[in-house]
């Protein structure tokens, strides 16, 4: 029989809403030959709530309930870039106490949010244990957050001016040795899987993606970083009290899935360095501003971006007088890189896709809204 | 192969740790103090009525229209005994649909509402919809022994 | 006693032992991943969960019995069950002690190797007889995967053969009495064990029923009691290459004890225990690295096969041979090619 003669016809694979590893309910379409990808059509919006449109309706504190259901696991640093936002067309300048609580708050979520990446792609790779420890130490952290703001995801702790309440009695002597138990438990993760000879095959060279390609596709944050672009909101626009702090950013150079791992790796490490300067500097005093009593902006509109564990945060806020915001647009980092992933998959293997989704860290509740 | 071995000692290794697990029904961990539960009724117990006045300023905020709350006039006001001229007449949370997010406590002018400890709904009857007892009742079991005024802290 | 019916007791109590065995290892492994990932496991039947395996197999059996309407009826009803007697099959020939056994088979080895392959088709069905997408990449998956890796698993016993030049397991038990197999042969050992991890499944192997893109691949379809036979086979194949590694690599019953050899009923259940003792540490290894370790990829788990278990295998044949015509001490340059094969695992992930 003649080998040329027989027909053969692509394979299309549905992946998603409903599957365990996309992260979410993201859904994608696969058409593959065999074991290798030959294009990936992603479809999103399955989780779309109308976040932008429900904020129109929604004062200016209230909206912000909304912002922490959108990136579900990143809540403070959402609300840093609100609050930045409100605070530009208020007028109105934080606490210095409060400016810390901030920064803390954020990086801790920085690095629960980061551990939470870490478990999932070792799910995706196949390992169970590593999801286990990162819940193990992201728990900690959770215990320190519900001990703060008084919920464990959705905080609805920053306030215009400063936050809702002061940091709880003896949370300074509380947050350094969850920090400690913290920096063992990341070492803990880091041996586990960072030199595993499996999981390198897995990770090294898949999904790499250039820096020129990142830019233009608009990533941000550890994805753009892994690319060898040494760009980070917090150095580059430093907003809140972030210039006042040493830390550095981490940056790889091959785009691929292993840099993006380690940068983040990395990442949760200098914001444990954040944290404990914050710690030793944070000043007594008021944690609310002087802010004034109805929150009612002047007619303006400003663009705040900030550093999520995801990339650039930015966030738009048009005033029209009023209680309520004219509008909210969200610039999501998750929208941005997974638009890369097309990308990414090109030349992939099936197994490999869920790998390079995991890397990218998505959170479909941002990329939907 | 190092790599490798190296994380089957760290898997090892805690193997021999204490399971960190806590065995939910039986036993759970301590809430923090300022917890988001569901939001109870504060009860004056001064007056014996609670501090709602059914001015359904949560209602309208509330992100899910979780709340239906109605006014009534206050019959202890006429009597003399009371300061609140209007008193809720019904209050109903529907526990389904409430997100515990706050915004009612932030947004009460009376401070009546509170977040309290309560976060469980699941039940083999669960009554979906939180009348006044049950909402005062979530606030009382949660300030026991605690003179019955609101948090200023809450806010 | 006609030898029919003393054969068919001997099946009825192997079946017996088989269920139950296969509960235990269940038990077994939800506890020891548990407390490697700091958790507790099952807690809430019977004291530490202990009866969670039997109301797992009871709820599988009362559930619905569900059919895909697009399936292959015929071939998918069937698949579990020829997924399961093949392992089934191998128990046959296994013995647990000098006189615990079905029946000794003069060519015990050759029947092991033999069955151990078979299973691949019941799973190739179940893969195309779903009528799933997943189902059927995760049937190819297997079949390619089987395939390749029952060739360095019958040649890395094949030295095993040569030093013993029998493949009756009783013999290759008793010849490893001063010194076992895992000495004399490392990388037949290592190279057994890694393909024995591919025949059977498990991680870092776990390719074709890969929960996280493939959600369980050719089970994906299976509910209630035709997937609890699948979920059998699995487990039972996990202790039969668990007996046949201990008795060809590790000793069997026979080392260290030698006594054990002896006919005598207590000898008999010290040897069987002894033998079974060797078993669950080896199954104990297997769950660690489950707890450990992340899976290969298709293509890099063909690689392995291809290029580095079948040469080495060859390798580790070549020198047995000739250790068998020129003298032992040419066993020493296996620990060498044993040394070679762990450096270029190491090498090659470096490498990268």
């Amino acid at each position: 029989m003649a080998l040329d003669r027989l027909q053969t016809v692509d394979m299309t694979i549905n992946m998603g809403p409903q599957h365990p590893s996309t992260h979410g309910v993201f859904r994608m379409v696969l058409r593959v030959d065999g074991e290798r990808i030959l294009d990936c059509e992603p479809y999103i919006g399955y989780l779309h709530r109308g976040f932008e449109k429900l904020s129109e309706n929604e004062n200016y504190h209230t909206v912000l309930i909304h912002l922490d259901r959108t990136d579900y696991l990143a809540g403070f640093c959402n609300e840093m870039a609100y609050i930045i936002a409100l605070e530009k067309l208020l007028g109105v300048v934080p606490s210095e106490r409060a400016e810390y609580i901030r920064v803390i708050m954020c990086e801790l979520n920085r690095i629960a949010s980061h551990m939470m990446f870490y478990g999932a792609l070792g799910a995706d790779a196949g390992a169970l244990t590593p999801f286990l420890y990162a819940f193990r130490e992201r728990e900690r952290l959770q215990g320190l957050f519900e001990a703060v703001s008084g919920a464990r995801m959705m905080f609805f702790y920053f306030r215009a001016g400063g936050v809702r309440i002061d940091l709880p009695d003896g949370f300074i002597r509380e947050c350094r040795r969850v920090l400690d138990a913290v920096k063992f438990g990341i070492d803990e993760c880091d041996k586990l899987l960072t030199n595993n000879e499996v999981f390198i095959s897995r990770t090294k060279g898949i999904g790499a993606i250039s820096a020129a390609a990142a830019i233009d596709y608009g990533c941000s944050g550890p994805i753009l970083r892994a690319c060898g672009v040494k760009e980070d909101v917090r150095r580059s626009e430093p907003y809140s009290i972030y210039d006042r702090l040493d830390f550095d950013i981490p940056v790889a150079y091959s785009g691929d899935t292993y840099d993006r791992y380690v940068v983040r790796m990395e990442e949760m490490r200098q914001s444990i360095r954040i944290v404990e300067q914050c710690l030793d500097q944070i000043p007594d005093g008021p944690f609310m501003g002087k802010v004034p009593r109805f929150i009612r902006p002047e007619p303006g509109e400003v663009y705040v971006r900030t550093e999520n564990p995801r990339g650039d945060y930015g966030i738009y806020l048009i005033s029209r007088g009023g209680d309520y915001p004219y509008r909210v647009k969200l610039r999501s980092p998750c929208f941005c890189n997974l638009m890369a992933l097309r990308e990414m998959l090109k030349d992939c293997y099936i197994a490999d896709s869920v790998m390079v989704l995991g890397s990218l860290d998505i959170v479909l509740g941002e990329v939907d809204r | 192969m190092l790599g490798l071995i190296k994380g089957m000692i760290i898997t090892w290794k805690s193997n021999w740790r204490k399971p960190v697990t806590v065995q939910y029904p039986d036993e759970s961990l301590p809430l923090a103090p300022g917890y988001f539960g569901f939001p109870g009724l504060i009860y004056d117990h001064e007056v014996d009525e609670p501090f709602c006045v059914g001015c359904q300023v949560c209602a309208r905020y509330c992100p899910t229209d979780a709340i239906f709350v109605t006014m009534k006039d206050n019959p202890k006001f006429k009597e003399g005994t009371s300061k609140r001229r209007k008193i809720v007449d019904s209050f109903e949370l529907n526990i389904s649909r409430c997100i515990s997010c706050n915004i009612c406590v932030e947004v009460c002018n009376f401070d009546a509402i509170e977040m309290t400890d309560t976060f469980e709904a699941a039940g083999y009857h669960p009554d979906v919809v939180a009348g006044i007892p049950a909402l005062i009742e979530m606030s009382e079991k949660q300030r026991k022994g605690v003179l019955a005024r609101p948090l200023k802290e809450t806010r | 006693m006609p030898a029919w019916i003393d054969a068919a007791i001997r099946v009825a109590i192997m079946l017996f032992f088989v269920f139950n065995i296969v509960m235990v290892l269940i038990y077994m492994e939800r506890k020891v991943l548990a407390h490697i990932q700091q958790r507790l496991g099952p807690m809430r039947t019977g004291f530490h969960g202990i009866l969670q395996s039997p109301a797992d197999a009871i709820k599988l059996m009362v559930k619905e019995d569900l059919a895909p309407s697009s399936a292959d009826k015929w071939v998918f009803r069937s698949a579990p069950y020829l997924v399961f007697v093949p392992i089934f099959m191998m128990f046959v020939a296994i013995p647990f002690s000098s006189s615990v056994v079905i029946r000794h088979l003069d060519m015990g080895l050759f029947y092991l190797v033999a069955f151990s392959s078979l299973s691949i088709v019941g799973m190739l069905m179940a893969g195309w007889g779903s009528d799933n997408k997943y189902a059927l990449l995760g049937g190819v998956r297997a079949a390619a995967q089987l395939i390749s890796y029952e060739l360095p698993l019958g040649i890395s016993i094949l030295g095993v053969a040569l030093l013993t030049q029998s493949l009756r397991l009783g013999d290759i038990a008793s010849a490893q009495y001063p010194l076992p197999f895992i000495f004399a042969q490392p990388l037949g050992f290592v190279i057994f064990i890694t393909a024995s991890l591919a025949e059977m499944s498990r991680t870092p192997f776990d390719i074709p029923v890969a929960e996280s893109e493939l959600v369980g691949g050719p089970l994906v379809e299976y509910s209630g009691m035709r997937w609890a036979v699948f979920f059998l086979a699995e487990y039972a194949n996990l202790v039969a290459t668990s007996a046949i590694a201990v008795l060809i690599f590790l000793g069997g019953w026979s080392w260290p004890f030698y006594a054990l050899e002896g006919v005598g009923w207590l000898m008999q259940i010290l040897a069987v225990a002894w033998f079974f003792t060797k078993v669950f540490a080896l199954i104990f290894v297997v769950f660690w690295l489950r707890g450990t370790l992340p899976r290969l990829r298709i293509d890099q788990l063909m690689t392995f096969a291809w290029k580095l278990l079948i040469p080495f295998s060859f390798v580790n044949l070549l020198l047995t041979a000739a250790a068998v015509i020129y003298g032992t001490a040419i066993l020493a340059l296996v620990w060498v090619a044993t040394a070679c094969l762990g450096y270029t695992v190491y090498a090659y992930a470096r490498s990268r």
